[in-house]
């Protein structure tokens, strides 16, 4: 027996343990795949800068990625223009020239009407306005900046969105959570307090020792009557009716771990083909679909340990795709897939990068990756890292 | 070292076509020299019976003439050892766990960066993780915890100086002699970081690498800290401006480097500061010469391959060591991870910066010498030092340490 369990049986069970061992070094590679490199300091190419380069915001136009960036504190933030076909990166627009004093692009770029692109800002931590921006791709490729001012005095834009149309901008004020509309057409603003955190709820926040980057709401989106969703302190979901001017709080909370719900806020959403949202809540990296017909939230469950999901769009094979996790960690790329596998942990993706100089290629591996855009025929998903040099990550999803 | 395995796969599959090609030229490239055995002593680490591998973990310390190396189990064990030349004394100082107080969740696999000595005689070295645990359980049970910087002094014993950054290694760091800043490098992430043992400021400077961390960071004698980039491109650290500085042009190497050894960079270096030089080996299996200046990157000279390949690929051979003698020569033994520039066999080169002039000193079967590691470490005497580990069975990963003292111009009193 001795000798069946040390011939046999164990070179058997370390045969079986072998193959999930180093399947650990295999990493998220589809073939096309590539790396933009977007960063480098002292160099002849365009490069953006270092620390001000870190890729917040992202959107595709075509063959047209534009790009938002976050800056250390004291530097200014970027745009930039890339192209998906040319594998390059094309434009860049040091922010400081047009809006100075700003420190970060995080909004997301939200589509007005004639391919207008709207954008909100964060200024320095000695400064928090942040400036409402309409972007637009021009002549040449150059990226034309107009600022429309400061929506709430005093107070930064932590998020955008705009409505169906295109006539009308949401957005949540920095530090104090409060809600704002603003018309495109004739720059009314009109500033709402129902969502913003009252004073009871602050004292709990204090507790937790948590700051407003935590509890505010990270995103919204517009479900197809047109109503307005988003997150408030305490893990709760509201809407806005932008017809009414009216909020209401649905009565599901978003999904938590026991005693972590102050840490609930919503960071992604996407909306299905079907209507349904799904959303990305950052406590704990929970996935959930939230049904505009019932107004109820589906838990779908985690896709990776960590908390944190930042980032979800659907691709042209109908598959969900987002970043789930980040720092202190990194984050993996997943895809939800409610007809077929469910949750797939893609884990690091390690893409190939060319470009002068390094045109034998070089492998890059994402680890901090934050944003994630689909192109318009959802035939490319777009990743934007989030670190001290930042580079673009591109793949292209099946039929 | 935490290579990839598709890396090693490819890099064997290269290496095993090298080898054939490379077998016809072994006796062209052996030449005679006065250096002997008599002029090499290896010394086996005492007390730690299941003693592994040595990695970078090994520096010299000139205010006591000893040599520290870190020596691991590979899995959660790390003997601190002194090697006292005068005395002919290896000596284990204890197990970095026990000394630093460590619980069993912050166990560490290694020490992978070299150690550094401070003029006080105090050394200073980080800790890593070293195996995939680290690097894909992370917040799991027995993940990684993180890597510390420690310092150790035989009077007050080993002091845990902190985590550099959650769940990930400390790689390499270096020492500023004279404000006694550390610099460091992480793994997977590439963090550089600059850390004030003093005042325990720790600062994270950002990613600065791609899919594989290069290994080594080195200082000048200004006390400026030098890593690279993913292009190869040496990166200063400037103390006097406290910001990085990167060098327009990459290092240089040989037409056809793949990508996958330029983003590792350098693997080695040597100090010449009589004359200005530190000399630097890449992963691409370049020779250079490098003229520090104290504002700005400075002067880069290519000294060519590091070896005469034949037919082989000239960016092939890999060699993570480099020690330079009195007589100003530069001593590196090539081969590990897989690769030999000889079939099976690691090789002490002599190289003369002067000439350019590379010569096979010895040569020694994967069973005596699989690997050594080991940068500018020279004591008072003229004496050289590799970490070294062999393979008794050729197979696998099964290894043992000891440390290789080579004097190229006396023997060694044994």
């Amino acid at each position: 027996m001795r000798n069946f369990f040390k011939k046999i049986l164990l070179p058997l069970l370390f045969l079986t343990c072998t193959s999930p061992l180093l399947a650990q070094y295999t990493f998220f590679t589809p073939k096309e795949a590539f790396a933009i490199e977007v960063s480098l300091p002292n160099s002849a190419e365009k490069r953006l800068p270092m620390y001000r380069n870190a890729i917040t915001s992202l959107t595709v136009q075509g063959d047209r990625i534009l790009g938002g960036t976050t800056a250390k504190e004291g530097l200014s933030p970027y745009l930039f223009v890339a192209s998906i076909s040319g594998r390059k990166l094309i434009t860049t627009k040091d922010l400081q020239e047009s809006i100075p004093g700003q420190k970060s692009i995080a909004t997301g770029f939200c589509k007005g009407t004639g391919n207008k692109l709207y954008a909100g800002t964060m200024g320095q931590r000695n400064q928090l306005a942040g400036h409402l921006l309409q972007v637009s791709i021009g002549n040449g490729d150059a990226i034309e900046v107009k600022d429309l001012g400061i929506p709430v005095a005093g107070e930064g834009i932590f998020t955008l969105l705009s409505n169906r149309e295109g006539t009308e901008l949401y957005g949540i004020s920095y530090p104090s959570g409060r809600f704002f509309t603003y018309t495109i057409a004739t720059k009314k603003v009109q500033v709402f307090d129902e969502v913003a955190p009252k004073e009871k709820e602050l004292n709990n926040l204090h507790e937790y020792a948590v700051g407003p980057e935590v509890y505010l709401c990270k995103a919204l989106i517009q479900d197809n009557a047109g109503l307005v969703y988003g997150s408030t302190a305490g893990n709760r979901v509201f809407a806005f009716d932008p017809a009414k001017k009216t909020f209401h709080f649905l009565e599901t909370p978003l999904p938590a771990v026991w005693g972590r719900e102050v840490l609930g806020q919503v960071e992604a959403w996407a909306k299905a083909p079907d209507g349904k949202l799904y959303g990305g809540n950052a406590a704990d990296g929970q996935l959930f679909v939230l049904d505009p017909a019932t107004k109820k939230i589906k838990n779908l469950g985690k896709p990776m340990m960590m908390a944190r999901l930042q980032a979800l769009a659907f691709g042209r094979d109908g598959r969900l795709y987002g970043l789930a996790g980040g720092a202190p960690g990194y984050s993996h790329l997943f895809y939800y897939d409610d007809k077929g596998a469910g949750f797939v942990d893609l884990g690091n993706p390690e893409f190939e990068m060319v470009a002068p100089g390094i045109e034998q290629g070089i492998l890059w591996r994402g680890f901090q990756l934050s944003t994630l855009a689909a192109s318009n025929d959802g035939k490319y998903m777009v990743m934007g890292e989030d670190e001290a040099l930042s580079q673009l990550m591109i793949f292209p999803v099946g039929q | 070292m935490n290579f990839r395995f598709s890396n090693r796969l490819y890099v064997a599959a290269c290496w095993i076509i090298e080898l054939l090609l490379v077998a016809g030229t072994e006796t062209t490239q052996a030449q005679k020299s006065t250096v002997t055995d008599k002029n090499i002593k290896f010394i086996e680490y005492p007390d730690f019976p299941e003693a592994h591998s040595t990695w970078g973990s090994i520096g010299y310390n000139v205010a006591s003439n000893t040599v520290h190396i870190g020596v691991t189990n590979h899995r959660d064990n790390i003997g601190l050892y002194t090697y006292e030349p005068v005395q002919n004394l290896m000596k284990l100082n204890g197990f970095i766990s026990d000394m630093a107080h460590l619980r069993q969740f912050q166990w560490q696999g290694k020490i992978h960066s070299k150690i550094v000595a401070a003029p006080d005689g105090s050394i200073y070295f980080s800790t890593d993780g070293g195996e995939s645990r680290e690097e894909y359980l992370m917040e799991h049970p027995q993940g990684y915890g993180g890597g510390f910087f420690m310092k150790w002094n035989s009077k007050t014993g080993l002091q845990n100086l902190g985590m550099g950054m959650p769940y990930e290694s400390i790689k390499d760091i270096d020492i500023d002699p004279k404000t006694g800043m550390l610099y460091g490098i992480t793994y997977p992430q590439a963090h550089f970081l600059v850390y004030d043992p003093a005042k325990n400021h720790l600062r994270d400077f950002g990613r600065l690498a791609s899919s594989h961390v290069p290994r080594i960071l080195f200082t000048d004698w200004w006390g400026n800290c030098y890593y690279v980039d993913w292009r190869q491109r040496l990166v200063k650290y400037e103390r006097d401006s406290d910001s990085l500085v990167f060098a327009r042009e990459s290092l240089p190497a040989f037409p056809g480097t793949p990508g996958s050894k330029i983003i590792t960079g350098v693997t080695a270096y040597a100090k010449d500061e009589a004359n200005g030089i530190i000399y630097l080996i890449t992963y691409g299996a370049k020779l250079i010469a490098f003229h520090p200046e104290k504002d700005g990157i400075g002067k880069v000279t290519d000294l060519g391959g590091v070896i005469e390949t034949g037919k082989a690929e000239a960016w092939g051979p890999y060699v993570p060591n480099l020690n330079i003698g009195k007589n100003g020569k530069l001593y590196y033994i090539i081969g590990g991870h897989g690769n030999y520039v000889l079939k099976d066999k690691t090789v002490l080169v002599e190289c003369d910066p002067a000439t350019g002039k590379k010569t096979i000193l010895r040569e020694y079967p994967i069973t005596a010498m699989t690997e050594a590691t080991g940068c500018d470490i020279r004591d008072k005497d003229g004496n050289l030092y590799f970490a070294a580990r062999r393979n008794p069975s050729a197979k696998g990963d099964s290894t043992t340490p000891f440390l290789i003292q080579f004097n190229p111009e006396k023997e060694i009193r044994k």
